[in-house]
């Protein structure tokens, strides 16, 4: 019963327009059908915000600044996702307004076929990239290769850290001509460890301590950070015979060109 | 004595063949690795139960999603994951700590199939467990101590991560992933135990090329769904991994996924060795009720037609449990572990599916079960003694609508909507049953008002233990289905007992804590349940030492 204070609380033209005859009528039914697009589906909030594995948000009241934020923000850590890349500021209003209409709603769920309209899906932000920085991005993150430039390089928060944070590149480094770099490049911080065991590969050290030492395996695809005891560890040599051409071989030369223009944009933003 | 030899009069050679059975040990998800959790352990029977005594109760400390985990125990250690993937190293005497492991998040990233996580895999001294932000770790399992740990790939990118124990089988990590109810394509990987190095990979819908790649069209293969999000199995004689692959995306509709949509929904043979492709069984061409075949493959040698046979039982989302050749992937036969199924008229006898009836766009339907399955994932328990299958099902339906979706990679990708309903004839709840495996018949049924969504644990006490939404932790008579003891341990169960033996002494443990996304909708259904504490914690139980 608490819940039903949140009438109060609920934006004064959705009280005074209960049949949705005035304009609002049409931002509550925009949020409606993008909350059934992408909110009431599957395990998260419920047809109307009924509940699923996320809350339920029928006859519950929330504050239109907090709406706001955890729709664009998301809730780090949780299941809740931003939607901030994909939902325009008019569309999360749209979605604020709709969600606390839920407010003053009856614990009476309704049919799905009430809500779920034949409306285009939840629009996607157009990006703005050119054709090449957005080939490249692709390429640079291509889930479809178990080889790709994100397995050792992070960059826009996606990828694995092991090498150069191409975010830091220098002007000049980003001007010149990227292709036989990539190609045939031989990065120095990549050693050669050899174990005890007899097991010797390419390596990245993380970190040397006295009792262990964290270093990225390259000896395969993903590099592996692995955390080896001193005792283990027969010698750390400097020439590993690994070259970046190794992790470039399934990208054409074109492939390449693209990839650096998109580390070119990246890189400036 | 006299009770193994009952044992091997009742299923006569089978047994020799492919022994399932834990003792002391309880060294693998499913049990051993062919997923029986069956316990040879006869110590605590239907004679004794009545006595069972709470030993020791151990509080992770992490009540998000409750605890869905299968504990593990090695000579006297248990082995226990709880959400955010930390690990606890426990004296299974005693429950005291010998070490933790808190894996280290990323700051900031979104667990859409989280947080739980519902076990770990050890052998060879290493413990292994797959992660919310879809790494692997390697730990050593003596001190806790991280060895390895390799990105699978990039949580913030696909939007999937690990939530299943790995299966280890001949040195390698076989482990899975989430992301079937997202646009991503799904995978099967395998990783060297000892350095972490991939060995192979298993994409469940095929690329370019590949056979079954006609099934996808256009670019709809990249987004397909096809997760591994369960543990699988392993034949060491037959060199086989099998794995069961989920439902294709977007679950409700198909419209830009026309085709059979391989190898969603199939249960999946490979070569332990290469990943290679044995053989597959699709339980549903071109789903879109999300029907996952993603739940446990248990390996039993049964007579067929007076010829024992290497057989696989699955028991599907959708309801039907499947009974398959494991050596070629022939169907057997298939029966319900639910009433109230109307997506389909049947299975025919080649195993295929009679009388779809598929949701409609912008239309609602009452489709049954409700999408939280006609069984849940938690695991069924064969008993080689009782010569019976003993499994959950539920009894619910929904009111579902596809709508189109487009696309996005990573991003959630289901293309429909449902509310959960009561079935027609009114009744829904759930029951656990111990059927024929090859007629489906039942000898007996326990029904309770929810469903039952803890894993099912038998013993050759002649003994059934499972748990329900309520916190009560039960046994009852392998034979009869008669409840001969419970206990309540303050919270819902959504995880996996087990028993082990030290020193001689007998110990049941299970996990309680209320959670999970099927709890989360069963809100819909049952109000009440909001209001179910979450908990986390392992209980464990033994007979009182006189009683022994």
């Amino acid at each position: 019963m608490k819940w039903m204070a949140g009438v109060v609380m609920a934006p004064v033209l959705l009280l005074a327009d209960p049949q949705g005859s005035l304009g609002t009528s049409a931002v509550e039914a925009r949020g409606d059908q993008l909350f059934t697009q992408g909110c009431a589906v599957g395990y998260c909030h419920g047809t109307a915000g009924s509940a699923a594995r996320s809350p339920r948000l029928r006859g519950r009241t929330f504050e239109k600044d907090y709406l706001v934020k955890v729709i664009r923000d998301g809730i780090p850590n949780s299941a809740m996702p931003a939607w901030g890349d994909r939902l325009t500021d008019d569309d999360i209003g749209a979605l604020v307004v709709y969600i606390q209409s839920l407010a003053a709603a009856s614990v009476e769920v309704p049919a799905p076929a009430e809500t779920a309209s034949l409306a285009p899906p939840v629009a996607v932000k157009e990006s703005e990239l050119a054709p090449e920085v957005r080939q490249g991005r692709e390429l640079f993150y291509d889930p479809q290769r178990l080889q790709r430039c994100s397995n050792c390089h992070r960059l826009q928060g996606i990828g694995t850290p092991v090498s150069v944070d191409l975010a830091k590149l220098s002007k000049q480094q980003l001007a010149a001509d990227a292709v036989n770099a990539l190609r045939y490049g031989r990065p120095r911080r990549v050693r050669g460890l050899v174990l005890k065991d007899g097991d010797r590969f390419p390596a990245v050290v993380v970190e040397r301590g006295a009792a262990e030492t964290r270093v990225y395996d390259l000896k395969g695809v993903p590099p592996v950070l692995r955390s080896l005891q001193s005792t283990e560890i027969q010698g750390l040599q400097q020439e590993s015979g690994w070259r970046h051409a190794q992790a470039v071989k399934g990208y054409t030369t074109d492939d390449l060109k693209a990839v650096w223009a998109f580390v070119n944009w990246a890189a400036q933003r | 004595m006299h009770r193994m030899i009952t044992l091997l009069m009742a299923v006569g050679v089978g047994v020799w063949a492919q022994d399932g059975s834990t003792k002391e040990n309880w060294p693998a998800y499913g049990g051993q690795n062919s997923a029986w959790r069956y316990s040879a352990l006869d110590q605590v029977n239907v004679e004794n139960v009545s006595q069972l005594a709470a030993a020791w109760v151990f509080q992770t400390g992490d009540n998000d999603g409750g605890l869905q985990s299968t504990p593990l125990v090695m000579d006297g250690v248990m082995y226990v994951s709880t959400s955010h993937n930390r690990v606890f190293a426990l004296d299974a005497v005693t429950g005291k700590r010998l070490w933790s492991y808190i894996y280290e998040l990323p700051k900031t990233f979104t667990t859409f199939y989280g947080p739980w996580n519902r076990g770990v895999a050890v052998a060879d001294g290493r413990l292994v467990m797959g992660t919310l932000d879809n790494h692997v770790v390697a730990l050593d399992a003596k001190s806790g101590r991280q060895l390895w740990k390799v990105n699978v790939e990039d949580a913030n990118q696909c939007g999937c991560n690990i939530t299943a124990a790995p299966l280890v089988a001949r040195g390698k990590v076989i482990v899975g992933v989430t992301g079937g109810d997202s646009a991503h394509r799904g995978y099967l990987n395998a990783f060297d135990l000892k350095t972490g190095r991939h060995l192979w990979r298993f994409w469940t819908i095929p690329g370019p090329g590949e056979k079954g790649h006609e099934t996808w069209p256009g670019d709809s293969w990249k987004f397909g769904g096809g997760a591994t999000w369960m543990t699988g199995s392993f034949d060491e004689t037959l060199g086989m991994v099998y794995w069961a692959v989920g439902n294709p995306a977007a679950d409700f509709y198909g419209g830009n996924r026309k085709g059979d949509n391989l190898f969603t929904d199939s249960i999946v043979a490979l070569d332990v060795e290469t990943g290679r492709l044995k053989w597959h069984f699709q339980q549903v061409p071109h789903d879109v009720w999300d029907w996952d075949a993603a739940y446990e493959n248990v390996l039993v040698d049964l007579p067929v037609n007076g010829q024992v046979r290497k057989l696989l039982i699955n028991v599907s989302k959708g309801g039907y449990t499947y009974v398959l050749d494991r050596t070629n992937g022939a169907f057997v036969t298939a029966w319900p572990v639910a009433k109230n199924i109307n997506w389909i008229s049947g299975v025919g006898p080649k195993g295929e599916l009679l009388g779809r009836n598929e949701p409609v766009v912008g239309r609602s339907k009452l489709i049954c079960p409700s999408i939280g399955g006609g069984r849940s994932w938690n695991h069924g328990a064969w008993s080689p003694k009782a010569g019976l299958f003993f499994t959950t099902g539920i009894e619910w339906c929904q009111e579902v609508a596809a709508q189109a979706e487009t696309p996005v990679e990573g991003k959630t990708y289901f293309g429909g909507t449902f509310k959960l309903v009561k079935t027609p004839d009114g009744k829904s709840g759930g029951h656990l049953a111990a059927y024929n495996p090859m007629t489906g018949k039942a000898v007996w049924q326990y029904d309770y008002k929810y469903p039952l969504l803890a894993s099912v644990l038998a013993t050759a006490g002649d003994l059934i233990f499972t748990g329900d939404a309520e916190g009560d932790f039960f046994a009852l008579d392998a034979g009869t289905g008669k409840k001969l003891w419970r206990f309540n341990t303050g919270s819902g169960h959504r995880g996996s007992s087990i028993t082990y033996a030290v020193n001689g002494r007998q110990y049941i443990a299970t996990p309680s804590g209320w959670g999970s996304a099927v709890a989360g909708l069963m809100q819909q259904f049952w109000p009440e349940t909001e209001q179910f504490p979450n908990g986390s914690a392992v209980f464990v139980f033994a007979l009182p030492e006189q009683k022994r």
